[in-house]
């Protein structure tokens, strides 16, 4: 068998690529079992002697797991609410023609075009006037402005995709406009939907801007924790590594329980 | 007794106006064919009658009944779509099923309907397949079963066949004429294909840039096209067309001049000779199947530029002074390029049109 020389090429670009992204990933899970001598050790070491140490101590931290206990509701509800309302709103901006559409859509690009830094501080005083400082709904709302866009520019696309034909054909078989959105946007609009999600939970999960300026105990998230060890006297490597894995993780499962969505050409076989 | 009424219909995106006024009604259980070039709005029409698309002017009626700005499900019309339009993430059971189940009919009643059309359309052992799972005939079957389980008062058809391949494309053709025969229902087609157009209808619409050119049925639109459009647009191949100059009229006949005719003329029996004075142009058409080759009075002198066997006809192509001619004759000739070609026509088989195009 004769292997071009671009395949190899490719290869190798696609190797480069994949050490790049998860050496990062690989660095903080090895730190998260080493003790503080082998983090720290010159050169590297690259084989140790596993400890849960770490683990441990992140466990028994109440503040780590009411941390990721926070993280949870505020992801999970900015996901879903985000969900909730910007499949109705893509299905509009899919199917609809109306007065500011086009405006309509670029507000919501715009959204996400401010540096957040920017509005740190306007939210902030905002959030203070209104009594929700350090609580799960201001930082929910928060992560909805940004990702109420993610979900409509990713949905819309995929809904401008599915033939028109299927709604006039439902139209024909008497299904008013929330029922076609139900039975036949949503399900075959799910690998969009899906991928849309994704994004808003990892952003959410991972968000440390908003979440460091709005909580300071009762709200605080992973991340803000995880930061928080960080101490003018002491880097406790180990335990920051720890709480880092056990943030990646749970983004990491949600990503390959619904990657099953996104590959299923959903679509296949409605036309032609 | 009639059923569906297109009352000076039209349609109109912006200035460009689509559909410029078409009127015409169709008798219950009748199969009524649009047919014409792309672009002629044929299928805006249908999805007019369908309600998918507004009606800009003009009123329709289906069953006596008013639906001009009736919404689509309440027209009690189905629709075959191009395209097949199948619910992917369905069953062939749930597609067939959804306008069923729409209407909230019990699960009873939905069953027994379902598998009646499963029957007809031999869909049986299908029912739990998804769409993509089908081939493109038994996609198009489903669509036709998800069209007839609702027993709707019309059936629409826009261009089913033009998916499939040749031979499955006949072979739903004689399906759908079947059941159009069973069904007893009225049918509205969609097609480009004229002989799709020629086989299945009862009555045939010509339209052309969104106005009518003739209705009628099949031998009437080939026996007597009203203009030179409709006589070149039914019947395969094309109708040859020759130009021409009156140079004497008779009560009932006409000589006309024309560099293609055996000695520069040709003398026309025709009712219409009145119509016609000295030194109006002619077009005169001949339909390829009606010209005989080497006849007792030949009327067209040519040579043979090519020939193509069909097996058990011939295909002609020859050239004149004029116009290129093409003649469908039985057997196989024994010509060869460059021959000289005398062609005879019968005199009732020559058309002729004034020189609008239309017939005289």
């Amino acid at each position: 068998m004769r292997i071009s020389t671009g395949k190899i090429l490719h290869a190798i670009g696609l190797t480069a690529i994949v050490v790049f992204s998860l050496f990062p990933f690989l660095w903080m899970v090895a730190a998260s079992f080493k003790s503080q001598a082998d983090i720290l050790a010159s050169p590297p070491v690259w084989f140790f002697t596993p400890t849960l140490d770490n683990y441990a101590e992140i466990f028994s931290d109440t503040k780590v797991s009411g941390a990721i206990i926070n993280s949870l509701i505020v992801a999970a509800f900015a996901t879903l609410l985000s969900v909730v309302l910007g499949t109705p709103a893509a299905f509009a901006l899919a199917r609809y023609d109306f007065r500011g559409k086009s405006d309509l859509w670029f507000w919501f690009i715009s959204n996400r075009m401010t540096s957040p830094i920017v509005l740190a501080l306007p939210i902030y005083l905002l959030a203070m006037s209104m009594n929700l400082l350090d609580t799960h709904l201001v930082l929910i709302l928060v992560y909805l402005t940004f990702n109420i866009p993610i979900v409509v520019w990713i949905v819309t696309d995929q809904f401008k995709s599915i033939p028109p034909d299927l709604e006039q054909a439902a139209r024909l078989d008497g299904a008013d406009q929330f029922t076609i959105f139900r039975k036949i946007y949503l399900p075959l609009g799910a690998p969009g939907i899906a991928v849309s999600a994704i994004f808003s939970f990892i952003f959410s999960w991972n968000e440390l801007l908003y979440a460091l300026v709005l909580t300071r105990r009762a709200a605080q998230t992973a991340p803000v924790v995880a930061t928080s060890f960080m101490s003018g006297y002491e880097l406790p490597w180990g335990k920051i590594m720890a709480t880092g894995t056990v943030i990646v993780l749970p983004v990491t499962i949600f990503a390959l329980i619904v990657s099953r969505h996104m590959v299923r050409g959903l679509t296949m076989g409605a036309t032609k | 007794m009639t059923f569906l009424r297109l009352d000076n219909i039209k349609k109109n995106y912006g200035d460009v106006s689509v559909i410029k006024g078409v009127s015409f009604s169709a008798a219950k259980g009748e199969f009524v064919v649009f047919v014409g070039p792309s672009g002629c709005g044929k299928s805006t029409l249908l999805r007019m009658i369908a309600g998918l698309e507004d009606v800009s002017e003009g009123e329709l009626y289906i069953d006596g009944r008013d639906v001009t700005y009736e919404e689509p499900a309440k027209r009690e019309v189905s629709m075959v779509f191009q395209s097949y339009a199948l619910y992917p993430h369905m069953s062939v059971f749930e597609n067939m099923a959804f306008g069923l189940r729409m209407a909230k009919k019990p699960e009873a009643e939905i069953k027994a309907q379902v598998a009646e059309a499963a029957r007809i359309l031999q869909l049986e052992p299908l029912l739990d397949r998804k769409p993509r799972a089908l081939s493109g005939g038994q996609r198009q079957r489903v669509a036709i079963g998800r069209s007839i389980v609702r027993h709707p008062k019309l059936f629409l058809f826009d261009e089913p066949l033009s998916n499939l391949d040749a031979e499955l494309r006949s072979q739903m053709r004689v399906e759908i004429a079947k059941l159009h025969r069973s069904l007893g229902a009225t049918m509205v087609y969609v097609t480009h294909d004229q002989i799709e157009a020629m086989t299945l209808a009862d009555r045939i619409v010509v339209l052309r840039a969104g106005l009518v050119e003739q209705i009628g049925s099949p031998t009437e639109l080939y026996d007597t096209p009203a203009n030179t459009f409709v006589a070149g647009f039914i019947g395969s191949p094309k109708m040859n067309f020759i130009t021409a100059k009156v140079s004497a009229t008779g009560p009932s006949s006409l000589v006309l001049d024309g560099a293609a005719f055996v000695g520069g003329k040709l003398v026309v029996e025709t009712p219409a000779a009145g119509k016609a004075k000295v030194g109006d142009t002619l077009t005169v058409g001949l339909r390829p199947e009606h010209l005989t080759v080497e006849p007792a009075q030949p009327v067209l002198a040519l040579t043979l530029d090519f020939a193509e066997s069909l097996g058990g006809s011939t295909q002609l192509y020859a050239r004149g002074e004029g116009e290129p001619i093409i003649v469908l004759t039985a057997g196989r000739p024994a010509l060869q390029p460059g021959d000289a070609l005398k062609l005879g026509i019968d005199p009732r088989h020559i058309y002729l049109f004034d020189a609008a195009g239309l017939a005289l």
